[in-house]
């Protein structure tokens, strides 16, 4: 530790490890962080234990990096220790921008949940009635403590005060890069705002040719060969480009698969989702109810496709008593 | 940012709210709240009195918003609107509740609807901070017209144009004007000659200077909005020369395209191309047109019988009634005893419809000229069958006589069937040129049946004649000199008022990804290619609002209706 270095922190909640790949994706450049940083705190990478943060005085870091919803004790717990030790807390990626894919859980219950892994599931050892708990007695004085597993998952600014929102699923190492290298240089936009990102939709970095568009099918990717110059929405081909932030390099639909919305919504939209299903029912060319109905079902459980990354940022309120 | 003060106006509309909304309660419930200066009940505020009251609190306390909870502003906004323009501040600072339509005329209880009424009115209240003032646009009039169609409504709105030294394009199908009028002998009631009605307009437009006349054309193209359309019009026939193509800038478009005459051949029981002697009302107008009415085999007939309501009035093909079949009908009985004194007439209709001026008079005439007249069942019909050889007439028609209650049979050498009016084929076309929308039977629709029968939901292109629904002559000429009679108004404004509510796109925010290209019913939404923007026409929006809803950058926003206003009357109804 020295004390002309930057002190950073880079922390995973519910996540998957995506987003510190995305880290180290940036290659030899995470060396020249180094050089420049301490990273103080890194579960993948580096050393550093919970207790050795909690020792740290508040304001010690000088910025945080937090991947991953907030869906369990630990999370909450972790979050708000680098809100109190960090002058800067950034969520990055999808999870903890909006809840990413662990915010799915949003559309069951924690014991719908706990009921499909640990008790009624072809692949469980029959019979088994073991569910985890937070605390389990062993012996007569020790008990054995686990994280409590949360009825609903969160985006991480559902729990602390948030500075800046890295999106993406993961984030692009270029965007990675840049973020990094702004808070090297202290070279932040204001408080509150999204980074490395656009304020435009995918479609103005797309390069397929647009038309305007009516849609009498929708196709799974692998259903149709598709033409590659051609908008996939134009083609059937469920995309969330123009009700998506770009940013990204345009990685999805370039490579033919339609943008899954990971980059979240454009400034000015109060829900992706909502926002996402606005456009497609605005493109569905079908004249009566039972036609429209045909043409709908060719999207799959459409709710988990707009809300893929954003259900807990939805304007949809969970019923608590559910 | 200036403080907002806002004025709020609870009407009892007589009793029609108070009756049943507690109007002092809702009053004093909601003058407490933040930036209320003014808070009043009132008889009816739409009085003269009322809307003084707006404008004096305006002046005296420095409103600068205004709320009145009252009728649907369908009926009042632009009462109010006008209040506040009185008083010297932005029309658009007003937002109206409705408490009458959607509260007091709905509900009974009167707890409830008080609450819903004050919900209303808070929500009114909490948007209305929002409000920003606005401006309409305005853009030029060109003087020029287009008249689709050559008939008697074409004629008419070009001549009315015309004559009042404003240029018209006559674009006409056929090679020749007169429509299907031109195919008419006499007319009902007054038996004037068809031809002279025609030739005279013909001759006027022919001679007209501001009239260029295009025979042998259709319109291929319509671009642009009100007063500032451009038109390409070309041959009417696919083998036409495809570079005699004209292209006008025009300001209004009247479609008076007409209607075609239902196929009797649909009709299988009158046995309409199976017997020789069965003719359509057209077929007979020609052998009056000629002077020569003869049966097929030559011979001068002697029984005859008219069929109304073929195609019209019925289950199976247009339910509507044709307006014009039951007058003609009578026309031909008038005529056939003229030509042919010692003739029979019989008239077979399920109603007669005599509504017009002069129509019963018309009836009764006939009457006494010795028409037989029969009434059959609406969803029955004559059967027509051959005579056995020696019999005197060389058909027989079985009728169940609703008013004898008896089945009788009559002889008839000729039977007229009286065809009703239907929609063009090509009408559908002609209604995706020019914008326009069509009713189920395929008549063009109106912006209002009752209060603007001539205009449409498309600013600047009108409707005349039968192309909006089966009509006679008089009603078709009123229409299309009313439809003149509109564009001259404008033309004499000069400039053409857009509305100042509309969908506006922010470039920056728009990626060009063309969801909301194919949605807009009024064709406002265009895409330039070049810039990979869409953009949207102020001046044909209608602020319906399917652009900004699909947006799916949040890039088109409505004035007037920006998700900040709405979010705050989401709140105040739901606090």
């Amino acid at each position: 530790m020295s004390p002309e270095k930057l002190q950073i922190a880079l922390y995973w909640g519910a996540a998957c490890g995506g987003c510190d790949v995305a880290v180290l994706d940036t290659n030899e450049f995470i060396l020249d962080v180094a050089a420049a940083a301490d990273i103080r705190l890194w579960p993948i990478a580096v050393d550093g234990k919970y207790k050795d943060v909690e020792k740290m005085q508040d304001g010690e870091l000088d910025a945080a990096f937090y991947n991953g919803a907030v869906r369990n004790s630990e999370n909450e717990h972790i979050a708000r220790l680098l809100r109190q030790k960090s002058k800067i807390l950034v969520a990055f990626g999808s999870c903890s921008h909006m809840g990413g894919i662990p915010g799915l859980a949003n559309f069951t219950s924690k014991d719908k949940i706990l009921d499909t892994a640990y008790l009624n599931n072809p692949s469980i050892e029959p019979g088994n009635k073991t569910v985890p708990v937070p605390e389990t007695k062993i012996g007569d004085d020790e008990t054995l403590d686990i994280p409590e597993f949360y009825d609903q998952v969160y985006k991480l600014d559902d729990v602390v005060d948030v500075d800046y929102y890295l999106p993406g699923c993961p984030p692009a190492p270029h965007q990675v890069k840049a973020v990094l290298l702004a808070v090297v240089k202290g070279e932040l936009p204001p408080k509150g705002s999204v980074v490395g990102a656009a304020d435009f939709a995918v479609c103005e970095d797309c390069k397929r040719e647009k038309k305007e568009k009516k849609v009498t099918r929708f196709y799974r990717p692998w259903e149709i060969i598709q033409d590659p110059t051609q908008c996939l929405m134009d083609q059937g081909i469920l995309c969330l480009g123009p009700a998506t932030r770009s940013g990204c390099g345009v990685r999805c639909p370039d490579t033919g698969q339609g943008c899954r919305g990971c980059y979240g919504p454009l400034p000015g939209v109060v829900d992706h989702g909502a926002k996402s299903l606005s456009a497609v029912a605005s493109i569905v060319d079908g004249k009566t109810p039972e036609e429209i109905r045909g043409i709908l079902k060719g999207i799959p459980d459409f709710a988990a496709i707009a809300y893929r990354f954003g259900a807990p940022a939805s304007l949809m309120k969970r019923n608590e008593k559910q | 940012m200036e403080e907002v003060r806002i004025g709020v106006y609870v009407c009892n509309c007589g009793t029609n709210i108070a009756k049943v909304v507690d109007c002092d309660a809702i009053c004093a419930s909601l003058s407490k709240m933040p930036n209320v200066a003014v808070a009043r009940t009132y008889k009816y505020m739409c009085s003269t009195p009322g809307q003084e009251m707006i404008v004096e609190d305006i002046r005296k306390n420095n409103l600068n918003r205004v709320v009145v909870a009252a009728c649907s502003p369908r009926m009042h906004e632009r009462t109010f609107r006008k209040a506040l323009q009185t008083a010297g501040i932005n029309p658009y600072f007003f937002e109206m509740a409705n408490i009458r339509e959607q509260c007091s005329w709905v509900h009974e209880n009167e707890e409830t609807a008080t609450a819903k009424a004050e919900a209303l009115t808070r929500a009114a209240i909490l948007r209305v901070a929002h409000h920003e003032p606005l401006e309409n646009l305005y853009a030029d009039m060109c003087p020029s017209t287009l008249v689709l169609g050559g008939g008697i409504a074409g004629l008419s709105a070009a001549l009315e144009l015309a004559e009042s030294g404003h240029p018209v394009f006559l674009v006409e199908k056929t090679d020749r004007l007169g429509g299907n009028l031109a195919r008419v002998d006499l007319t009902a009631p007054h038996l004037y000659s068809a031809r002279d009605l025609l030739t005279d307009r013909i001759a006027r437009v022919r001679a007209n200077p501001y009239v260029q006349l295009m025979l042998e054309s259709e319109l291929k193209s319509l671009s642009g909005f009100v007063g500032n359309f451009t038109a390409i019009v070309g041959a009417a026939k696919k083998n036409g020369d495809p570079h005699k193509e004209h292209v006008l800038e025009v300001g209004s478009v009247v479609v008076c395209t007409g209607y075609k005459e239902f196929d009797a051949g649909r009709v299988t029981h009158f046995g309409y191309g199976k017997l020789p002697n069965v003719v359509t009302s057209f077929e007979f107008e020609k052998m009056l047109r000629e002077g020569n009415i003869r049966t097929k085999e030559g011979r001068i007939p002697e029984y005859f019988a008219i069929v109304h309501c073929v195609g019209s009035r019925s289950r199976d093909f247009h339910g509507y009634c044709s307006r014009v079949c039951c007058m003609t009908a009578l026309k031909y009985a008038h005529e056939i005893k003229s030509a042919i004194p010692n003739s029979y007439v019989s008239d077979l209709y399920i109603d007669m419809h005599a509504f017009g001026k002069g129509h019963e008079d018309f009836y009764r005439g006939s009457s006494e000229a010795k028409t037989l007249f029969l009434m059959y069942g609406k969803n029955e019909h004559p059967v027509i069958k051959r005579a056995q050889p020696g019999e005197e007439s060389e058909m027989l028609i079985e009728v169940n006589e609703q008013l004898s209650g008896e089945t009788i049979e009559i002889p008839a050498d000729m039977v007229i069937l009286m065809v009703g009016m239907e929609a063009r084929s090509e009408s559908g076309d002609v209604a995706r040129l020019v914008n326009i929308s069509q009713d189920k039977d395929g008549w063009y629709i109106e912006s209002h049946p009752k209060l603007d029968p001539v205009a449409t939901t498309t600013e600047g292109i009108f409707i005349a004649g039968t192309c909006a629904a089966p009509k006679d002559i008089p009603d078709t000429v009123a229409q299309a000199r009313a439809a003149a009679a509109r564009i001259l108004g404008r033309i004499a404004k000069q400039k053409i008022e857009i509305d100042a509510v509309f969908a506006e796109v922010d470039e920056d925010l728009c990626s060009g990804c063309r969801v909301c290209n194919s949605l807009c019913p009024y064709s406002a939404v265009e895409f330039d290619e070049e810039k990979k923007r869409s953009r949207v026409n102020s001046a044909l929006c209608k602020a319906c609002g399917a652009c900004v809803a699909a947006c799916p950058s949040c890039a088109i926003k409505a004035r007037h209706f920006t998700d900040r206003q709405i979010f705050a009357q989401i709140e105040g109804v739901l606090r």
